[in-house]
């Protein structure tokens, strides 16, 4: 093992894996680099794009923030990789599809995730409740309309 | 960064406060939200470990003895989704709400927060407006100060080394209130200008006021005149007491111009925000402006 570095174990994307990491790597680069889960992507670094985010324990996070040193064995990571066989994150990719909410595609990712989010948490969000749930991801693209009315489809359709 | 940085994750309080005793460069990180934009920015160039402090400060809400103590490990999620913060101490539940995005209020802490000591800091001036206890731990025990005293200038507190911030113990009573604040997006945007509001009311019918204001001053700040204008009032204030404590509150704000902001904008705003939260707590009547 390099000096300086830690082992850490966590549950990811359903099972238990261990790592060498760096102490000031990032959960978003152990991702990428270690386990080469790629989905998640660097937008800005600084937790303002939302471009990295995943889930920690369920809630939604910025992986660029996130130390991978400070995780331990209690704690589930889930990418967005970590939810394609669910049922619900398929629906929300259907109807990201169906309204043309998808354009260049970088923001898609943590879009889905913290779209998840919102729908895991409530049946049915009202406009604001999406609002609040997509406020820490931007999209220089869609103009977040065609975003909306995709994670609105989501929540009404059966 | 050419030297390298460790991450060290102490069990006890003991523990970490001699690591910080001993290690004159190392700092405690709990969300990472503020530390590491601040490392990534180059802003720390001497760093020489991450303390995480996560586990050992907590981060509960907790009821005891006619007090509320806020855990500084807290996330402004968990905060501002409480029903018992949002039902009795409304300034406080908005404020933490206000904070960044949904995924930076899951990582985010209050007492993270705090001990940033940005002048613009969100969560502060509610903690002001709600008379706040700092609970400072270090290896040799606990205190407690006043949030008033609590900070000494933009980014700097009265924090001594080895000293963790473990929470905030403010008074167990319903009390009504507003935050409210100016960036220039509605989320992830340092505010401008800020303003939180709490009013507590006596069992005789009257009622105290506190308001604090944020990104004014080279720390948040309290306006005890404007305070004392509306305390002596009564509600709904007429249009003469309601300028009165607007004045006080823009001659108190000594704002400076920065990329976020203009120091007139500012200082004109600060008024605003008051009046704003007194209309929305119903105590002026809307047809002021």
């Amino acid at each position: 093992m390099k000096k300086n570095q830690l082992v850490v174990q966590f549950k990811l994307n359903g099972r238990m894996v261990s790592s060498e990491v760096s102490p000031t790597m990032t959960m978003l680069d152990l991702l990428r680099e270690k386990f080469f889960l790629t989905a998640t992507k660097e937008g800005c670094g600084k937790g303002e794009c939302g471009a990295c985010t995943i889930l920690l324990n369920g809630l939604p996070v910025n992986s660029c923030l996130q130390l991978a040193a400070a995780l331990s064995p209690e704690d589930e990571v889930t990418s967005l990789e970590g939810l394609v066989f669910d049922p619900l994150l398929k629906k929300i990719q259907n109807s990201f599809v169906q309204e043309g909410a998808v354009q260049c595609g970088f923001c898609t990712p943590g879009m889905l995730v913290s779209s998840y989010a919102v729908l895991k948490s409530k049946k049915n969000p009202s406009d604001q409740d999406i609002k609040e749930g997509l406020a820490g991801n931007i999209c220089r693209c869609t103009g977040y309309m065609k975003i909306m009315s995709a994670v609105k489809k989501a929540a009404t359709e059966e | 960064m050419n030297h390298e940085i460790q991450y060290f994750r102490p069990n006890t309080l003991k523990e970490a406060a001699s690591f910080f005793s001993d290690n004159p460069f190392a700092y405690p990180i709990a969300g990472g939200t503020d530390i590491l934009v601040k490392w990534k920015n180059g802003g720390l160039p001497q760093l020489s470990h991450f303390v995480d402090v996560r586990k050992i400060v907590p981060s509960m809400i907790v009821k005891e003895n006619g007090k509320v103590i806020i855990g500084a490990g807290c996330a402004m999620n968990v905060l501002a989704l409480d029903p018992f913060i949002a039902g009795n101490f409304p300034a406080l539940s908005s404020a933490a709400w206000s904070v960044g995005s949904f995924q930076i209020r899951n990582m985010a802490t209050i007492g993270g927060n705090v001990a940033n000591a940005s002048p613009a800091g969100d969560t502060i001036p509610a903690l002001l407006a709600l008379d706040a206890n700092v609970i400072l731990g270090n290896s040799a025990g606990t205190r407690k100060i006043p949030i008033l005293e609590f900070f000494s200038g933009p980014g700097k507190t009265v924090l001594k080394r080895g000293d963790l911030i473990e929470g905030f113990e403010v008074k167990n009573c319903q009390t009504k209130g507003a935050f409210l604040k100016l960036g220039t997006r509605a989320s992830n945007a340092i505010s401008k200008v800020s303003l939180a509001l709490s009013i507590f009311e006596s069992k005789l019918g009257s009622s105290e006021f506190r308001i604090a204001l944020g990104a004014v001053a080279s720390t948040v700040i309290r306006c005890k005149k404007a305070e004392t204008i509306l305390g002596e009032s009564s509600a709904p204030f007429s249009n003469e007491v309601l300028n009165e404590a607007m004045v006080a509150v823009q001659e108190i704000s000594k704002p400076i111009d920065d990329i976020r902001s203009a120091k007139v904008y500012r200082k004109k705003m600060a008024g605003v925000l008051l009046k704003r939260a007194l209309i929305a707590l119903r105590l002026v009547s809307s047809s002021v402006d």
